[in-house]
């Protein structure tokens, strides 16, 4: 569909203008008593028209010309390959911290900031992704809806490197990450969500049995970038002792123990230095490609300075009608075409 | 062949200014636009509902995000506007700012997702808020929209709020006073989320009694320099009511460089953000086509009318001829 749109629509009301060739003409004409006089002739008809018709298009164009007519920006619906990724981020203040657990010195790296440079280079190579993001702490923060604007994600992902808040409440923030997948996400393209985290916590065995239930109903595909910290306790670690397998002792390897019985496809990466940080995103950037719709937009195309050629090719029509325009009293071109016409324009 | 009359004249004339519309340079003009930070006290007392929207009790978060939004749609394109919550002491960054035409729609999807329950804490200590946005905003180059209804919670003590160190006026922007001026009262939720009444006046501390006890105070019910420095009675007050607290928001705004304004309507706060904000240039063009267009068409015309007037019908003429 073409979509024709005006900048300033209060112009348009001069379009009446254009009625007013409908009445008079341009030409100088010459009044005669009775149009009886001349006679009937279909090639003055039409060039009579045509001097109206002329007058009508050079007021519109005009008109439109001076209230912008443009072609609206579109958006237009293409096939690529991606995934509706939510990017679900731990802002615990543990992640201000480097990997080897201290305060960042000099040359040093923050968790949160290998986890920015990382998902800013992510995004770089996923153009045709719908991606949103979610933070978590206490509380889950939507910070983003799933959205093609790769602008304001890359915006959201810069804003991850600023202190963090309080502790980890990861249950909550995966059921806030689950939710966020909205009706435009189920119309194509796989659905992942994409946990960052360098720790992990019990959750509430009413928050497992909410995303049991959600998982059930939508399945997404699961990935947890573990950033672990040297010497803190890893995903796959074995307890040592009998007594020591509980979520509260071990709440990394039983997250992941609960992740992986929730019955959808998922993988734990566990990362100890920015380089492993940056392998397993190559391994999800080789995952998550199926085809996914995407929406490119066209930008708008202004028509006006097409309307202002409309407008000088009809003056130009009017201009060489009247520089032809004979009046009676010219007697050099009497009986021509031309003085038939304008005898009868004159009428 | 004669001097050419005054119809040949215009038409010319109009088809020349119709030929300069077509080749009419685009001129650069910078433009204004604004960089913004915008952060949103997301506290407590922001669910009370003294606002209306379709004559329905509206909360003022519902109707700090409703201007929010709007705000947004009426600045000028290349503005960029970032977001930012408020709870406890602390200003959180959502992100960064976004340009406000091409990335809209990510940006009131944003705002339309703030909400009481992303607070991670209950406290509200507005100055400290409003003191870490600014500390945000600097290295953002942005300016500052706080809206907030000003209600410390814990109440402040008897000394103030600290003062402010940074340098002020280095950030400038908006404090924006958000609620009624008649105290209401604040709903109270389970842990749930579901509204179970309001905050009664025993659920809140209604003074601060740390530091030192305010001058006066000797002349309490009770009052003991030691034991009881700030009298013997249980605080009451008002602290479990919510209205904007003005002169509180004027304090630190006056303290931080920034302009105070009460929450209005969206083209209000456009107006206000643009008398305090700084203007950041960005490329614009300015179209020299209409001008042109606009005498061709005002020649145009004129040569109808004149005409219509030429030819107009006997009847009138008459009037005029006997009128003389």
């Amino acid at each position: 569909m073409i979509g024709l749109d005006v900048d300033h629509p209060a112009f348009l009301f001069l379009l009446l203008l254009a009625l007013l060739p409908l009445a008079t003409s341009p030409l100088h004409g010459t009044p005669l008593p009775a149009v009886s006089l001349a006679p009937r002739d279909g090639f003055s008809i039409a060039v009579s028209l045509g001097i109206r018709l002329a007058g009508a298009l050079a007021f519109a164009a005009l008109v439109l010309g001076l209230a912008g007519l443009n072609l609206k920006a579109r958006e237009v619906e293409r096939i690529g390959s991606g995934a509706n990724l939510m990017l679900l981020i731990d802002r615990s203040v543990s992640m201000d911290n480097t990997f080897a657990d201290r305060a960042p010195g000099a040359g040093e790296e923050s968790k949160s900031a290998a986890a920015k440079r990382l998902l800013t280079e992510f995004l770089g190579r996923r153009p045709r992704d719908r991606i949103g993001i979610a933070a978590f702490s206490t509380s889950p923060i939507p910070v983003l809806p799933l959205t093609d604007h790769h602008e304001a994600v890359a915006a959201a992902v810069a804003a991850i490197d600023r202190p963090g808040l309080a502790l980890t409440d990861v249950g909550r923030g995966l059921a806030l990450a689950l939710d966020s997948f909205d009706a435009s996400a189920a119309s194509g393209g796989s659905r992942a969500v994409l946990l960052v985290s360098d720790g992990a916590a019990v959750i509430d065995p009413r928050v497992q049995a909410a995303l049991r239930d959600s998982l059930k109903r939508s399945p997404v595909r699961l990935y947890w970038l573990f950033l672990r910290t040297v010497g803190s306790p890893g995903i796959f670690d074995k307890p040592r002792v009998p007594g020591e397998d509980t979520p509260q002792a071990m709440p990394e390897r039983h997250l992941n123990l609960f992740l992986a019985s929730l019955g959808v496809p998922y993988r734990a990466f566990e990362a100890g230095s920015p380089q492993a940080v940056a392998d397993a995103i190559a391994e999800i950037d080789r995952q998550e490609s199926q085809p996914i719709p995407y929406l490119e937009r066209i930008p708008r195309r202004d028509l006006a300075r097409l309307c202002y050629t409309v407008a000088a090719a009809a003056c130009a029509l009017l201009l060489a009608a009247r520089l032809a325009e004979r009046g009676l009293g010219a007697r050099r071109s009497a009986g021509s075409d031309l003085t038939g016409i304008n005898t009868r324009r004159a009428a | 062949m004669g001097r050419p009359d005054a119809r040949t004249l215009v038409l010319a004339a109009a088809f020349l200014l119709a030929l300069a519309a077509i080749v009419a340079p685009q001129l650069q003009r910078p433009t204004d636009a604004y960089r913004l930070l915008a952060v949103v006290d997301i506290t407590g007392s922001m669910n009370v509902r003294d606002y209306s929207f379709e004559g329905r009790p509206a909360s003022r978060l519902d109707t700090v995000k409703r201007t929010l939004s709007g705000l947004a749609a009426r600045l000028p394109c290349g503005s960029r506007m970032g977001l930012g919550i408020f709870t406890e002491r602390r200003t959180y960054l959502l992100f960064e700012p976004v340009e406000v035409c091409a990335d809209f729609a990510p940006l009131e999807g944003a705002i339309g997702a703030l909400n009481w329950r992303m607070a991670w804490e209950g406290d509200s200590y507005i100055y400290s808020g409003l003191y870490s946005a600014i500390d945000l905003a600097g290295p953002l180059d942005a300016d500052l929209i706080f809206l907030t209804d000003g209600q410390e919670a814990p109440p402040l003590s008897a000394s103030g709020a600290p003062a402010f160190s940074g340098e002020p006026g280095k950030v400038r922007g908006l404090v924006v006073g958000v609620g009624g001026v008649e105290p209401a009262p604040i709903p109270k939720f389970d842990r749930d989320g579901r509204e179970i009444g309001f905050y009664a006046m025993t659920d809140v501390p209604q003074e601060n009694r740390h530091g030192l006890p305010p001058t006066g105070s000797e002349q309490r019910e009770g009052w003991h320099p030691r034991n009881a420095p700030w009298g013997a009675d249980e605080a009451a007050g008002q602290e479990h009511l919510s209205a904007v607290r003005t002169d509180h928001l004027k304090d630190l705004a006056e303290a931080t460089g920034l302009t105070y304004a009460p929450l209005a309507d969206a083209g209000t706060l456009a107006a206000e953000v643009e008398a305090s904000a700084r203007p950041h240039p960005v490329a614009g063009t300015m179209d020299t086509a209409p001008l042109p267009g606009a005498l061709a068409l005002l020649l145009l015309a004129g040569l109808y009318l004149a005409q219509l007037w030429d030819r107009r019908p006997l009847f009138l003429r008459n009037r005029r001829i006997s009128a003389s």
